[in-house]
């Protein structure tokens, strides 16, 4: 009896002993660091998202000085702004968060400013002015340019005629929003152009932007274009119409553009075009870091966006290193 | 009681110290020389941080000490944050002042008449003497009327504050009554459904937390899951005082959350209720034998659940500035993991807040430790995983049989006499420090 309980009690101390061992080797390589660069991501499961992470710890492999500490909110609220918390009390010289939602994480950016971190906010904006900058994508600038591509698809300029079958993302959602707006600042101009469905969304899901393909199909005898708010829809929409032996009829036009999705797909010869939405990540570290070196950085960077087609499809593989 | 068996005894409080040593002695320093893990600031993030599953947990531990479980506590604080939200932000009559008025009138009225009846029977028992405790009833005024007037009273007064409100935007103390009433009537419905249906809870709860979270998006309506219903600059200065510390000392959350743990630990250890739960969680057949209405103490051990829940979306809202109808999802899972951490029995009939107050502080000290060190977060779920299983091998005594099945060293069962005729019964939760007596 008594014996087992000494063991016991070794046992546990040992084990307390070891842990506190590892974790004081763990913080004893950081110390030659200059810069400690916090950065809070929402989530690491979406195809994104994982991008959004390769792109930021690409860029910080080139800053030998940099010390980038990444954390995962698990998508949600809690856990993120937990997150924040945590690399405030680490005391990091710049913090960069790609927010969930604006209204739930206000308050404790508020508390990073509060605290002197300079705060970079990317992809999706917070609800205060006091930060130091913020760096995203412009749906609407992505939405134009695949519009611009489409009526010069369609025949071009003042000419333009056909059947587009338009696949949004989330209705409630702003980016489905935007890239509807931007691509019909163009499409809208040509009389030519005739769209066929009204405001049927595949929630930026392959499966469902097949059935809604598949239901167009059937409908409709003369289809020209697809334009899918996201890769996977347009990837989606195209199977739809393979699997009836029509593909070759239609040009798909989907935006993203990740190496790994889209950019293969288009250089398969399956989508005509992508357009890529850049993660903030190497932009949004270079800024920090620019910042940190003393100079000035502007209060809002726009990424711009990039017509990916057949001919420079395999160049952008390339330069991904696929 | 030789110090070894103080030990064992008191080994959850030892768990929580090691863990508060071990994050003490790894702590990362700050650049000014100063021990991160340590410093005022980030204890203060931990009790904030583990308030809201903390509050859950703690209605969860009556539950499960019955012998029950509730999964719906997650949904239930996802629609009280979205009446909450909603009534503060939108005005005129919206769905969340449909659900939520109503819910105060009708708990107003029950509360009411409950608690006035429950007077007076205690008033007669105590005139009547012990002998005669069993064959006391209520005659018909005292029994019905009163209780009756009485709660019509407090559904008119409740009905007199809140109506008033509607048109501007609600209160903070409006919304402070209503989203935790709300919470305490679908917590009450679930122990209604589950003790009248003769159902197992786990399926009555699982029911309830698909219903519930359908009954969170359909109040919340064209604000789904994407953009949260309470957003504005408004909404920073009425909920301040739930942000704010609390004497500068300790953050409002925090304070909620130990005030939960001592107000419902003592009535779980000191009142005849708190008694006739470990006793139905024991044996229910036996309790209800002894003259224990057990359906009775399972419904309210429901309903606090779900007053707690409400109590917690509340304080989500102050905190995260909105309400949404993914608020809590997925936290009854970390609620039951902290209960059974501290040494409640899923079987029911053994286990206290005490130790689900360690449970739920060294699930957070964990979490803040690992993020402090910045381990992977992927590898932070792994390891959280092990420890739940290892805490609980030990919680449960059962570290020795699981070695000697592998046949290592330092294995042997560790009580031969594992069975339930030994098993003590639970009339004395008293002495009962860390949960676990055998």
């Amino acid at each position: 009896m008594k014996r087992r309980d000494m063991l016991k009690l070794a046992a546990f101390g040992a084990a307390l002993l070891t842990t506190t061992a590892l974790l004081t080797t763990g913080n004893a390589y950081a110390q030659d660091k200059k810069w400690k660069i916090g950065f809070s991501q929402v989530t690491t499961i979406e195809p994104w998202r994982a991008q959004f992470n390769k792109d930021i710890l690409a860029e910080a492999a080139k800053h030998p000085n940099v010390e980038l500490i990444v954390t995962d909110g698990e998508d949600k609220t809690e856990k993120q702004v937990a997150d924040v918390e945590n690399l405030i009390r680490q005391e990091v010289d710049a913090l960069l968060i790609s927010p969930k939602e604006s209204a739930g994480l206000t308050g404790v950016v508020q508390q990073a400013i509060d605290a002197k971190i300079p705060v970079f906010v990317l992809d999706r904006n917070v609800d205060t002015k006091d930060f130091t900058q913020f760096v995203g994508g412009d749906n609407k600038l992505i939405g134009r340019a695949a519009g611009e591509y489409a009526v010069e698809l369609l025949g071009g300029k003042g000419k333009a005629s056909g059947n587009v079958v338009e696949i949004w993302g989330g209705m409630g959602t702003e980016p489905a929003h935007d890239r509807h707006d931007g691509f019909h600042e163009f499409t809208d101009k040509e009389p030519g152009i005739k769209y066929l469905l009204d405001q049927q969304s595949g929630d930026w899901k392959q499966d469902q932007a097949y059935n809604i393909m598949a239901t167009a199909l059937r409908n409709n005898e003369k289809i020209d274009l697809v334009y899918g708010h996201n890769d996977p829809m347009a990837y989606g929409a195209y199977l739809a119409a393979k699997d009836v032996g029509r593909e070759k009829d239609i040009k798909f036009i989907g935006i993203d553009g990740l190496p790994n999705e889209g950019v293969q797909l288009v250089n398969k010869g399956e989508l005509t075009a992508t357009f890529t939405y850049v993660t903030p990540g190497a932009e949004g570290l270079r800024q920090a870091i620019k910042f940190l070196n003393g100079e000035k950085v502007e209060k809002t960077i726009t990424l711009p966006t990039q017509k990916i087609t057949k001919e420079n499809a395999a160049q952008v593989l390339k330069d991904n290193g696929l | 009681m030789n110090a070894l068996k103080l030990l064992s005894r008191t080994k959850l409080y030892w768990g929580l110290i090691a863990i508060f040593l071990i994050g003490v002695l790894g702590s990362p320093i700050s650049s000014k020389g100063n021990n991160i893990f340590l410093s005022y600031g980030n204890l203060l993030d931990v009790l904030r941080q583990v308030s809201t599953t903390g509050l859950i947990a703690t209605g969860m531990t009556a539950v499960i000490i019955t012998g029950g479980i509730d999964l719906s506590v997650g949904s239930l604080m996802a629609i009280c944050s979205v009446v909450c939200a909603m009534l503060l932000t939108v005005p005129g009559v919206t769905p969340a002042v449909v659900l939520g008025v109503p819910t105060v009138a009708v708990v107003a009225l029950c509360l009411g008449f409950v608690v006035t009846r429950f007077i007076f029977l205690n008033l007669a028992k105590s005139r009547a003497g012990a002998d005669a405790v069993r064959d006391v009833r209520l005659d018909g005024v005292r029994g019905l009327v009163t209780p009756g007037i009485v709660g019509v009273i407090l559904c008119c007064l409740a009905l007199w504050f809140l109506l008033p409100q509607i048109e501007p935007k609600f209160g903070v103390l409006g919304v402070l009554l209503v989203a935790p009433c709300v919470g305490l009537l679908f917590g009450a419905l679930n122990g209604f459904i589950i003790v009248a249906g003769r159902l197992q809870p786990f399926i009555v709860t699982l029911a309830m937390m698909v219903t519930a979270l359908g009954i969170a998006r359909l109040t919340a309506g064209q604000n789904n899951a994407v953009l949260p219903v309470y957003t504005g600059s408004n909404a920073t200065a009425d909920f301040e005082m739930l942000r704010s510390l609390v004497f500068g000392v300790i953050p409002m959350p925090g304070l909620f959350f130990l005030g939960a743990i001592l107000i419902y630990g003592a009535v779980l250890r000191f009142t005849p209720f708190g008694r006739y739960v470990y006793a139905i969680g024991g044996n229910e057949e036996a309790a209800r034998l002894s003259g224990i209405a057990a359906g009775r103490v399972k419904i309210v051990t429901y309903a606090v659940s779900g007053l707690l829940a409400g109590i917690a979306a509340v304080l989500y809202v102050a905190q995260y500035r909105q309400g949404k109808p993914d608020a809590g999802a997925g936290l009854e899972l970390d609620a039951i993991a902290a209960v059974v951490i501290g040494g409640t029995s899923l079987m029911g009939g053994r286990g206290s807040l005490t130790g689900t107050f360690c449970g739920v502080l060294i699930f957070g000290l964990l979490s803040n430790i690992l993020q402090l060190h910045n381990i992977n977060s992927n590898l932070q779920l792994v390891l959280k995983g092990m420890i739940i299983i290892g805490t609980v091998l030990v919680q449960e005594r059962n570290a020795g049989d699981l070695l000697a099945y592998l046949r290592l060293p330092g294995g042997q069962a560790a009580h031969k006499e594992t069975t339930a005729t030994k098993r003590p019964s639970q009339e004395t939760p008293s002495l009962n420090l860390g949960g676990n007596k055998k």
